[in-house]
């Protein structure tokens, strides 16, 4: 399922941006080579032979008007370039080319002079704008690499906090916080597990494993998880089939209530995650409602006979 | 509800370790035990990140994500659920440090302090990745039939995502 998901993601995001691309080129979007005729506006006895400052007007075509712009003029052997910085004022198709050029710098539209006159008052001159090529297949591109990099540096920066969290929580692992949470759960298993009988190992293993969620406790919930599945087992008379209460087991820990967001959720969000403590904790207390709901309305659905204890599983009772 | 929120942190900063010293914990070394964890689970998940973000910033880049929220947009608008959560909602019970990646995008698009981010964040400690616990539960004592396990987890994960939204609306909205 995930495998196609991402693949998905991958090949869909290459089939838009083509699309996308073509879409550009038959709709001319980019208006690639249009020449653009300007008035250049060029201070007294300047040589143009030179870089030097320069204001201009748009003459012809449909960006025509009298305003006037800075730009910088940048000849160099067999051509002249005019340097054009992006500002508010351009029109807005100067800017979007700005915006979408294959250029390191974006902030400057670099405009070829295809030709040049010199009059008694100003100097006109025809210039073409930066050619657009493929604007989301470069976009897709950098993203990948981008976002390659942003990984690293993202897992890097959350170790810190990371760090902090599971230091403080492993004190309280060691501290023995969970056997308070194990209070409050008891007493509710004994009713969510009816073919489990009450001494048996399965429950303690099971309460431990839920309180540890509960406080976010992940690395210390696995094995008492994989402990509290392996007592299940024992009752099972079919070893290759779910207990129903396997099932639910497996429900309250998928939907458990979380006192603690999780370590990772904490290192992304920073001191901002305050606020979701108590979203998540209403939130995780209405899933698991439904869960436990749905789990027992499977259970009654399918219902089993009560497990016989084996009689190997007796002495473990006591240990 | 606010004052409550400020508190939480430097409480559970300052009375874990004041609970253990009680407890008579060894709580500077044990804490730098478990802060080693930190490290490894940073590593850790760095594949998954990469997998994840790469493929989600191109989705994005691509401008096809932009195009899928605005087509659902206006239906999920209807029972007021964001679209923009979508790939939270969706990544969740696939991989938990892939949702990491999706949580760190949203981040990144919306902003921290954005409804978008309170939903998800949510969402993301609300909801457990399913499958993966199915996988290791069910794998640790070999059993092949889950039955009705999956449609049970799964349900919980759907009721967890619709209270995340709504939850979200009553306190942040």
């Amino acid at each position: 399922m995930l495998n196609y998901i991402w693949a998905g993601l991958i090949i869909f995001s290459l089939l838009f941006a083509v699309s996308s691309d073509l879409r550009d080129y038959a709709t001319d979007e980019f208006q690639n080579g249009a020449e653009i005729g300007i008035e250049l506006i060029i201070p007294e006895n300047t040589p143009l032979q030179r870089r030097t400052a320069v204001q201009f007007r748009i003459t012809a075509g449909p960006d025509a008007s009298p305003e006037v712009y800075r730009a910088e003029w940048f000849p160099s052997e067999d051509q002249a370039e005019l340097i054009i910085p992006v500002t508010e004022a351009l029109p807005a198709h100067w800017r979007k080319v700005a915006q979408f050029q294959d250029a390191r710098d974006l902030t400057q539209l670099r405009a070829l002079v295809v030709q040049r006159e010199s009059g008694a008052a100003a100097v006109t001159a025809v210039i073409t704008l930066p050619e657009v090529h493929l604007v989301k297949m470069r976009s897709i591109t950098k993203a990948a690499f981008d976002m390659a990099e942003f990984a690293v540096t993202l897992a890097i920066g959350l170790i810190g906090i990371m760090a902090l969290w599971l230091g403080l929580m492993k004190i309280a692992e060691e501290s023995g916080l969970i056997y308070k949470i194990v209070k409050v759960v008891n007493p509710v298993l004994g009713f969510l597990f009816p073919n489990v009988p009450k001494d048996h190992p399965a429950l303690g293993a099971i309460s431990l494993n839920l309180s540890a969620n509960m406080l976010g406790l992940g690395n210390a919930a696995t094995p008492l998880g994989i402990k509290a599945m392996e007592e299940l087992q024992k009752l099972n008379p079919d070893k290759e089939s779910a207990t129903n209460a396997m099932c639910m087991f497996l429900t309250m820990n998928t939907a458990s209530v979380q006192l603690v967001p999780p370590v990772t959720l904490i290192a992304l969000l920073g001191v901002g995650v305050a606020e979701l403590f108590y979203s998540i904790l209403i939130t995780t207390a209405i899933s698991l409602v439904v869960g436990v709901t749905a789990a027992s309305y499977y259970a009654r659905k399918f219902p089993e006979p009560p497990a016989v204890v084996p009689a190997a599983a007796a002495p473990q009772s006591e240990s | 509800m606010q004052i409550l929120s400020i508190l939480v942190l430097p409480l559970i900063i300052v009375a874990i370790p004041l609970y253990g010293l009680i407890k008579k914990v060894r709580v500077y070394e044990v804490f730098v035990e478990g802060a080693k964890e930190g490290f490894q689970i940073g590593v850790r998940i760095i594949p998954y990140l990469v997998a994840i973000l790469f493929a989600i910033g191109m989705f994005r880049a691509s401008g096809a994500l932009e195009m899928l929220i605005g087509l659902l947009d206006p239906v999920l608008a209807l029972v007021g659920f964001p679209a923009e959560v979508l790939p939270m909602a969706i990544m969740r019970p696939l991989t938990g440090s892939g949702s990491v990646g999706v949580m760190a995008d949203l981040i990144a698009a919306y902003g921290e302090d954005s409804f978008v981010v309170k939903v998800a964040g949510t969402m993301f400690g609300s909801t457990e990745t399913t499958f993966y616990v199915l996988a290791v539960y069910f794998g640790a004592v070999g059993i092949r039939k889950v039955r009705y396990a999956v449609q049970a987890g799964l349900i919980a994960d759907l009721a967890g995502v619709i209270a995340s939204v709504a939850v979200c609306y009553w306190l942040f909205g």
